[in-house]
């Protein structure tokens, strides 16, 4: 069966809305989009969308009580939540390091969790 | 003291007098009570004093000239007004006459009457006929020292006034307050003087033998008493009941006003300014209100005047907010409608007579009610007070000074009215002088922490906020909120997720990040969008 | 009180505008630099924003605004330039005298042979778009909630409504959702989403969060704590339609409704604000009207991004070096007019008339298939083709270097159809 996935294009202002058509997984036609970029997009949507996910976890004497962190790459747009969930248990020791892994290869995607800033410890 | 243990501090068995409500009024009593003894108990339902309508109001000291003649609320307006300097000398509280400026215009008349005149007729009756009456209502009432002003004299005082104005009458008693630190100043006054205040005591009975009261019942148990002042605000009728020393019915008037950044506005007007309608043209009971300056210099716009059926309401609707702006796009064409940074509303508490109610109940002995004050009750609270213990001496109670009164109360320091040199002393004494935790109106820690361990102490954002003015700026704590709360945790010994912004059921944050997920985990729910 | 202490330069607030100015006055020569920050830590607003999409023109590489900061930060400790946190500044006047206070060394008072105005923005408030209602906890602006959940790891709400559908309200329609919190929508007063694409199709769309375009909040419920808002639909005057009411049940609104410059500072010293971007009117240097006081980044007017912040910066500071060095001329005084379809310019003037000058600019109202333009005294100076312009995003353009003389009497930047398209 012939089905139709809309994609709103992101990489110019223009924001094209892009129709995908598809029978069995398998992309057939791409129209709607402006230019190459937006076929080139929505095929990925498509077929891997994937998305970096940013959040924070936890961190035990810092100077503040939690840590941003990372994906060092995009994961799989479907596992975004359970990344997110996976790290909520995580408690870290300061000082922290920038870059530092917080867990690598988390849900086995190959892609490590990484902090994007130092934390230093609290002195008192 | 910690938090808690200050919560469960022992209500005490018995006090000589019982004041009911740390509003403005009962604060006034109980501060004026301890002239002569210390054992006055205040009590109040909220976890702060000021927490009725003495927070919400427009902090005018009004001189009486909007008051029916031949009221009580006449008569003590006029009187408190000029009683005011003495009332709050040695409290540390901030009082300016600013005056009020009364504008007069085309409107300030009905219609059917102007048409009967002619041109020259009219432009007397608005630049004399009206000017004139003023006067002579207010010589009528006893307030002196009305002037009248012509056009341009009133351009002159108030440049933002609409070009319409035809000539105006300038009044200067009116005053100004901050309401709030009034009444936290008046009743730290009295602790200081033997006085004790017990907030979230709600009072819900009297015991009442043999026609005279005997205590005062309350969430907290009870108080022996033969004295009790009823000065519940917008509650006084239900407190009555409960004495069975009622007969009057309060009903609930809400009033609304848009305050405005003060770094705009604080040239905006000088003095009050309000628009003179005929007797007979306004549409409400309450006072017709205006433009009025702030202590601090916010432009205050209101109040509305709106009856409601819950003594909570302190809600603000469209329909308010659009009345307050089309009323002064007339009598300021181009005030600043983009600076305003906070509303908010307070309830009147009128009765259906529309006046005070003082006086002590002939069905109880020893029960004073205080009641039915609405505006002007914060102008004529000194002459409220001057009542009461006249009432009080009448019903046999023998006052006598004491010598060893306290005349003063100290003021908390504001490090933003500090010279430099100032300032710069207190750091070096304490380091949390030199830490700004609000930017828009300039509050350091110490500040804050000064008002948490104050005599009556902030327990909330909102204590805070109204103690130090964190949060009152344009930003409306945006900057200062999260620093704030942490000053209140640690210095109540709490977790931050139990501070509230005004007590119990208001609280800043739900709980830590993470919290909700791992919950969730205990629950397994699946988080995995599939897809 | 301590002595005056006589820098070459002041650099006001230590956002990506600060950092980059204080860097760019030191690379430029300048010996004393003073950076001076309220908050506990260098970075400004960055270190709250820790999802990515900063630096794709500075690094050509997206970063998490942490990461963006960081690489600043450690350039500035090792600069040499003098860090002062937790340090507010109070004062500032007209002779580039200022007053700052902190808890280690008290009232500080300064006398820099420049200034450089990097303060940020603020967000606009609730009472600022007047929402009727009560005022319980729980109404909280959308970069107030970033912080508390980023920074201090405190949770706002569990069941939250958005008003605005500004960038930062979509970012954190995600990030509440991340964290186990329930958006139940972004209302939204115009007729077109606020915020960029990408945030509304990553924020919005992957969580199957609803946008419901033309609609406002008209009512706050709760005493206490928010128990819900009332949401309506709005016409084209944006007043709210009766009868299309409807009660949402939440415990936080969360304000996205727009973000002002913070010049406190500025109107103290006399600085000129401009009406519409509400910051300084700069020229070139990115100095404002106030001789030896500069200014950059989103004190200026609030750009959507931060790399045009850094660029702003690196001007404004080689700009304080200028100064302070006696190198800097001005050779006339050329005013930069927003032509067709240009809301407002920066900078808004010239002086210097000699080097190239990138110009920023907001449209009016989006337009597809244009050309945008910069004509010196009507002479076509830039000229590049654009598919699309929309308000929220900001637009570039630059007058090439020789374009200027003293003889220039004007500059306009305009937005035209495509002719060749059309
Ligand atoms: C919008 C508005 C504008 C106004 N503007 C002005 C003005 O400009 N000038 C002016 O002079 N006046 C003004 N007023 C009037 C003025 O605010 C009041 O007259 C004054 O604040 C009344 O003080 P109060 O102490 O009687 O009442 P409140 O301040 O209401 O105090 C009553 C207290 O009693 C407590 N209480 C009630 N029931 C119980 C109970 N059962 N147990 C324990 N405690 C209880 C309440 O918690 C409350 O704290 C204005 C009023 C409003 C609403
Ligand atoms: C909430 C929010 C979210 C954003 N999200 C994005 C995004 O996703 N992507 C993107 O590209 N851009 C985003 N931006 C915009 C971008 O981050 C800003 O453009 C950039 O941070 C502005 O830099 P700045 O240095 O001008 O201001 P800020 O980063 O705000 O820094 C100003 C600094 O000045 C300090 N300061 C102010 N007044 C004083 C004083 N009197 N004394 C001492 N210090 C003072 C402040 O504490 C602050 O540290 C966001 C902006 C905000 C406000
Ligand atoms: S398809 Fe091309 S033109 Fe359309 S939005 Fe994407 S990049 Fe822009």
């Amino acid at each position: 069966m012939r089905r139709k996935h809309d994609f709103i294009c992101i990489n110019c202002p223009l924001s094209c809305t892009v129709e995908l058509f598809e029978e069995n997984g398998e992309v057939q036609e791409v129209r709607g989009n402006e230019c190459a970029v937006g076929e080139k997009y929505a095929v990925t949507e498509y077929l891997d969308p994937r998305r970096r996910v940013t959040t924070t976890v936890r961190v035990r004497g810092g100077v503040l009580p939690v840590v941003p962190v990372a994906t060092s790459a995009p994961v799989p747009k479907r596992l975004v939540r359970e990344v997110v969930r996976a790290l909520a248990g995580v408690e870290l020791q300061a000082p922290v390091e920038m870059g530092q892994v917080v867990m690598p290869d988390i849900l086995g995607t190959g892609v490590d969790v990484v902090t994007t800033r130092p934390l230093p410890a609290k002195r008192d | 003291m910690s938090f808690k243990a200050r919560n469960c501090q022992l209500l005490p068995t018995r006090a000589e007098i019982v004041v009911v409500g740390a509003g403005v009024i009962g604060c006034a009593i109980a501060r004026e009570l301890t002239r002569y003894t210390p054992d006055v108990l205040v009590l109040d339902k909220e976890n702060d004093v000021a927490c009725g309508a003495s927070k919400a109001n427009n902090a005018e000291i009004h001189s009486g000239i909007g008051e029916d003649p031949g009221t009580l609320k006449q008569k003590l307006n006029v009187r408190g007004n000029r009683m005011y300097d003495e009332f709050v000398r040695g409290l540390g509280v901030e009082f300016k006459r600013q005056g009020l400026l009364i504008v007069i215009t085309p409107r300030s008349a009905p219609p059917e009457l102007l048409e009967r005149m002619n041109e020259e007729d009219r432009r007397r009756f608005f630049t004399e006929v009206i000017p004139r009456g003023i006067v002579n209502f207010g010589k009528k009432a006893g307030i002196t020292g009305l002037r009248i002003l012509s056009r341009e004299e009133v351009f002159e005082r108030e440049p933002n006034v609409t070009r319409e104005a035809l000539a105006g009458v300038f009044d200067p008693n009116y005053g100004m307050v901050c309401p709030y630190k009034l009444t936290i100043a008046l009743v730290e006054h009295a602790v200081l003087n033997g006085a004790k205040v017990f907030l979230n005591t709600e009072v819900n009975g009297f015991r009442v033998e043999g026609g005279r009261v005997r205590a005062v019942i309350t969430n907290r148990g009870e108080v022996e008493t033969s004295l009790v002042i009823n000065a519940a605000g917008v509650f006084a009728d239900e407190v009555a009941d409960m004495a069975g020393a009622g007969g009057f019915r309060i009903h609930p008037r809400k009033g609304a006003t848009l305050l405005f950044d003060r770094d705009v506005t604080s040239e905006y007007v000088r003095s009050s300014v309000a628009e003179f309608r005929l007797p007979g043209m306004k549409k409400t009971k309450s006072k017709g209100g205006g433009a009025m300056p702030t202590v601090e210099g916010n432009l205050q716009l209101g109040p509305t005047a709106v009856e409601v059926e819950d003594k909570y309401d302190t809600s603000i609707s469209a329909e308010e907010i659009e009345e307050i702006f089309e009323r002064f796009h007339y009598l300021l064409p181009d005030f600043p409608r983009d600076a305003v940074i906070s509303a908010f509303s307070g309830i009147r508490a009128p009765t259906y007579e529309e006046d005070f109610v003082i006086e002590a109940s002939d069905k109880v002995f020893g029960f004073v009610n205080v009641a039915g004050i609405q505006s002007p009750g914060l102008a004529s609270a000194p002459a409220i007070v001057e009542m009461v213990m006249g009432i009080i001496k009448d019903l046999g109670w023998e006052l006598e000074e004491r010598k060893d009164f306290i005349p003063e109360r100290p003021a908390p320091i504001k490090f933003s009215e500090l010279s430099n040199e100032e300032r710069h002393r207190l750091i070096m004494e304490d380091p949390r002088w030199g830490h700004v935790v609000c930017r828009c109106e300039t509050v350091t820690e110490m500040e804050v922490v000064n008002a948490i361990h104050s005599i009556i102490p902030a327990t909330d954002m909102d204590g805070v906020k109204r103690r130090t003015r964190t949060g009152m700026g344009r930003c409306q704590g945006s900057f200062c909120g999260h620093r704030v709360a942490a000053i209140l945790a640690r210095e109540l010994g709490i977790p931050v997720t139990e501070v509230t912004k005004s007590g119990e059921g208001s609280p800043i944050y739900v709980g830590r990040t993470k919290d909700l997920l791992l919950q969730n985990d205990l629950r397994g729910e699946r988080l995995v969008d599939e897809g | 009180m301590t002595k005056i202490l006589r820098p070459d330069a002041v650099v006001i607030g230590a956002g990506p505008a600060g950092l980059g100015a204080a860097l760019a006055a030191r690379e430029a020569g300048l010996e004393e630099i003073f950076l001076l920050e309220r908050d506990f830590e260098l970075g400004g607003i960055l270190p709250q924003c820790i999802h990515d999409g900063f630096g794709s023109i500075v690094f050509d590489q997206v970063l998490t605004g942490p990461e963006y900061a960081q690489r600043f930060i450690d350039k500035v400790e090792r600069s040499g330039i003098e860090v002062f946190l937790d340090t507010m500044v109070l004062e500032l006047r007209s002779d580039r005298s200022l007053v700052a206070v902190n808890s280690r060394d008290g009232v500080l008072r300064m006398e820099p042979g420049a200034v450089v105005l990097a303060m940020g923005c603020r967000e606009r408030t609730r009472h600022q778009v007047l929402i009727p209602g009560y005022r319980p906890a729980g109404v909280i602006c959308a970069g107030a909630a970033q912080r508390y959940i980023n920074i201090e790891g405190l949770m706002p709400g569990r069941r939250v409504v958005i008003l605005g559908s500004g960038d930062i309200g979509l970012i954190m329609a995600r990030r509440f959702t991340l964290e186990g919190a329930e958006v139940e929508g972004v209302y939204e007063i115009m007729d077109h989403p606020g915020g960029l694409t990408r945030n509304l199709v990553q924020c919005l769309h992957d969580f199957d969060i609803p946008l419901h375009l033309s609609h406002t909040v008209t009512f706050i419920h709760g005493r206490k704590r928010v128990e819900a808002v009332t949401v309506a639909k709005v016409n084209e005057n944006r007043k709210p339609i009766p009868g299309t009411e409807r009660l949402v049940e939440c415990d936080t609104l969360v304000l996205s409704v727009g973000l002002i410059p913070e010049n406190e500072l500025s109107k103290k010293a006399g600085v000129v604000l401009h009406p519409a971007t509400g910051g300084p009117v700069v020229d070139e240097l990115m100095e404002t009207s106030v001789e030896g006081i500069f200014a950059c980044g989103n004190v200026v007017c609030v750009f959507d991004l931060v790399d045009y912040v850094t660029f702003t910066a690196e001007v404004a500071g080689r700009g304080a070096a200028e100064f302070v060095q006696g190198r800097r001329r001005w050779r006339g005084e050329v005013p930069v007019r927003p032509g067709r379809n240009v809301r407002f310019v920066v900078p808004q003037r010239l002086r210097c008339l000699d080097r190239e000058v990138e110009l920023y600019f907001r449209v009016q109202r989006p337009e597809r298939s244009v050309r945008v333009r910069v004509l010196v005294d009507g002479r076509v100076v830039h000229s590049r083709k654009a598919r699309m312009v929309r308000p929220p995003e900001m637009v570039r353009a630059s007058i090439p270097a020789g374009a200027l003389n003293e003889g220039v009497r004007e500059v306009v930047v305009e937005v035209t159809p495509d002719e060749k398209e059309a």
